[in-house]
């Protein structure tokens, strides 16, 4: 479904990611883990499509077709779904107007009937029970005053109403406690399909304890440097990062960098 | 060094001679008054942004007609009062009569009302500190050919809002005057639509004046909607006297031209008395729009609260100048004065000033002004979600002002507004 090959990308002149090669198969859940500043969060950006990345070298596509020459909106009618780390707040814009508007996009370009008022609601009200989340946050601006873990729901919720391809995850479970990761773990889990594909971006393993991997890939300074199955989370957990030559100076330079 | 230029005398002979004698007299003497009166240059302190704006050429100075035409207007339900060129059309306006509340053309007023509204002309735009802001309004004092009186007596209800379609027909070049006098008694309550639109394609200047006077407990809500051509220059000034416990509510809504001006000063005179003033501007193109707010806090336990959004597209220019006046005796006052701008492109320009002028000791008194472009991010985390550039750059500019424009207590206005917004956002994220 989604194929990486020798991925380099800047930001504002300064390489990122230093030639990523990965491959996911519709239907598989894969996990990227790593220090801070490795570039996993700058993957998820890249592969969203943020501008402030720049692409030197390499090539994505999406079940075929080249990612790179689709415009941010164009790659998530394609099917791209990115859950943000810092989902932004933007008061204003109540969440229900703006995920009706982020459906009826989608359905525009499927060729299906927009939705109206009604009916969106009938189904945003559904979908929030999956994620916890109270219906009176339909109302209010898009995460304006929401929690940390309230946001990561409504990320969550939006990857249900859109039903995206590929479902990549950046940190998603940092900041929740443990029922709030749960219910994001539960809404995770309901997106697994045999057709759809699951990318996590995670510093921690514990969310891999929710939704278990096919795949585990460590990326550190910008490269994949080791691939393997559920376990290798589970080493990673027990042994760190140092074992794979990962020097905490790297991770200290990247932080910094950051 | 090169003499100010002054208002040509082209612009001192009034028309339309159906008055009443009182008001002749009123609009002869300010007339005079104005003989040599200096235009507002770039060194006139509340015209410095918008003075090279204004282009009062002598072929402007003639009234336009008001025969042989019949306003277009809006379609408005319900009361409504249509003027074209400043002068009232009965035909085309539609009110009942209501019991305690009177509204008259000045033609129709006796000599002895006549004299009592001559007397109280202008007396809501006298500023005790600003006396250059209201110069244009006395040239409509001086030229002014008819006008609307609307009187409520104590208690009275105007039990729907009252439109006022001021059309200016510009087939050819000229300018017009209208004229707009609320007398609202005490415990009175009335909302009054104003819309601005305009036919033709002429340069043509309209100069309006509005004034209210709230007696104690007075609840006014004032609607101004501006939406003239391209070849309108728009000087409009409202002028509001506000007593006890009285509430004076403002929504005002412009889109740009080759000028706008609108001056709009309360004073709030007696104790418990508040206002509140909503304003929101959107320019595009080489428009320009000037709003000058004057709120003077002259009896003390008086509260007011502005809020004004600004959006200068393209190359045009907005200004927002907000001025807060709190006189010795008004202590307790409660002031907070909010102003924010977006600019949607690098060559437009937004100028904003909060003014505070405080003379008593005990007071609370917030402003706040800002100025930025939509944001990248949240740009970027809505086009992440597969919805269009456009629509995203109209759900942030929205996002801007929906809370004001959600404010105005007249479906039919926020219709007009939301249409005309939406032709806005057409032009200006066209390709987006």
């Amino acid at each position: 479904m989604l194929s990486i090959k020798n991925l380099h990308a800047s930001v504002e002149g300064k390489e990122i990611l230093k030639g990523i090669n990965l491959e996911i198969k519709a239907g598989e859940v894969h996990a990227i883990m790593g220090p801070n500043g490795s570039g996993k969060s700058t993957l998820s950006q890249v592969l969203a499509g943020n501008e402030a990345f720049e692409i030197t070298e390499g090539e994505i596509t999406l079940n075929g077709e080249n990612l790179l020459e689709l415009e941010t909106e164009e790659r998530a009618r394609e099917g791209i779904f990115l859950a943000f780390q810092y989902p932004v707040e933007i008061p204003g814009v109540s969440n229900l107007q703006f995920l009706r508007t982020a459906v009826n996009a989608m359905r525009h370009h499927k060729g299906e009937a927009e939705m109206n008022a009604a009916e969106f609601m009938k189904l945003a009200k559904e979908v929030s029970k999956q994620v916890d989340l109270d219906p009176a946050f339909l109302k209010r601006g898009v995460n304006e005053g929401f929690s940390g873990g309230e946001k990561k729901r409504n990320e969550i919720m939006q990857a249900l109403l859109l039903q995206p391809k590929l479902a990549i995850l950046d940190e998603t479970d940092s900041g929740l406690d443990i029922d709030a990761l749960q219910v994001v773990s539960n809404g995770v889990n309901a997106l697994r399909a045999e057709d759809r594909a699951i990318l996590m971006v995670t510093h921690y393993q514990r969310l891999l304890n929710h939704i278990v991997p096919d795949h585990v890939h460590v990326l550190a300074g910008g490269k994949i440097v080791k691939s393997g199955g559920r376990e290798l989370a589970l080493e990673l957990e027990e042994r760190g990062y140092g074992w794979l030559g990962i020097k905490d100076e790297e991770e200290a330079a990247a932080n910094s960098a950051n | 060094m090169k003499p100010a230029p002054t208002l040509s005398a082209a612009f001192l002979h009034p028309a339309g001679q159906s008055l009443p004698e009182p008001l002749l007299a009123l609009r002869k003497q300010r007339g005079t008054a104005l003989v040599d009166m200096p235009l507002p240059t770039r060194k006139t302190e509340n015209w410095k942004y918008s003075s090279k704006y204004l282009k009062l050429t002598d072929d402007m100075a003639i009234s336009l007609p008001a025969e042989g035409k019949t306003g277009s207007g809006l379609a408005v339900p319900g009361y409504k009062v249509a003027f074209l060129n400043g002068v009232m059309l009965p035909e085309a306006s539609d009110y009942p009569d209501l019991d305690g509340i009177s509204i008259e053309r000045f033609g129709d007023l006796d000599d002895v009302e006549a004299a009592s509204l001559a007397d109280r002309m202008d007396s809501t735009l006298n500023s005790s500190s600003d006396k250059g802001v209201v110069q244009m309004a006395r040239l409509n004092s001086a030229r002014f050919e008819d006008g609307l009186l609307i009187r409520l007596k104590p208690n009275a209800v105007l039990d729907q809002p009252l439109f006022i379609v001021h059309e200016v027909n510009a087939d050819a070049s000229g300018s017009a005057y209208p004229r707009i006098f609320v007398d609202a008694g005490r415990h009175s309550q009335i909302t009054l639509v104003e819309e601005y639109i305009s036919s033709g394609g002429e340069p043509v200047m309209v100069n309006t004046v509005t004034e209210f006077t709230l007696g104690d407990g007075a609840n006014v809500t004032s609607v101004r909607l501006n939406m003239e051509g391209e070849n309108v220059q728009h000087i409009g000034a409202t002028g509001v006297s506000q007593q006890r416990n009285s509430r004076f509510e403002s929504h005002c809504v412009g889109f740009g031209g080759p000028l706008r001006r609108h001056d709009l000063q309360v004073r709030l005179e007696g104790e418990g008395a508040e206002c509140k003033l909503n304003g929101v501007v959107v320019t595009q193109g080489k428009q320009h729009y000037d709003n000058h707010t004057t709120i003077e806090h002259v009896a003390a336990h008086c509260n007011s609260q502005e809020t004004y959004r600004n959006i200068a597209a393209d190359q045009s220019h907005a200004v927002f100048n907000g001025r807060i006046h709190i006189h010795q005796d008004a202590q307790k006052s409660n002031a907070d004065m909010n102003n924010k701008n977006l600019l949607l492109s690098n060559g437009a320009e937004i100028d904003t000033k909060p003014e505070l002028e405080i003379y008593a000791d005990d007071v609370k008194c917030a402003h706040g002004a800002t100025i930025g472009q939509l944001d990248e991010v949240s740009l970027f985390y809505l086009v992440s979600r597969g919805i269009g550039r456009r629509e995203a750059n109209v759900l942030l500019t929205m996002a801007f002002i929906n809370e004001l424009v959600e404010q105005i207590p007249v479906e039919q206005v926020r219709d007009t507004a939301h249409t005309r917004l939406n032709q806005f956002f057409d032009q200006t994220f066209e390709g987006a």
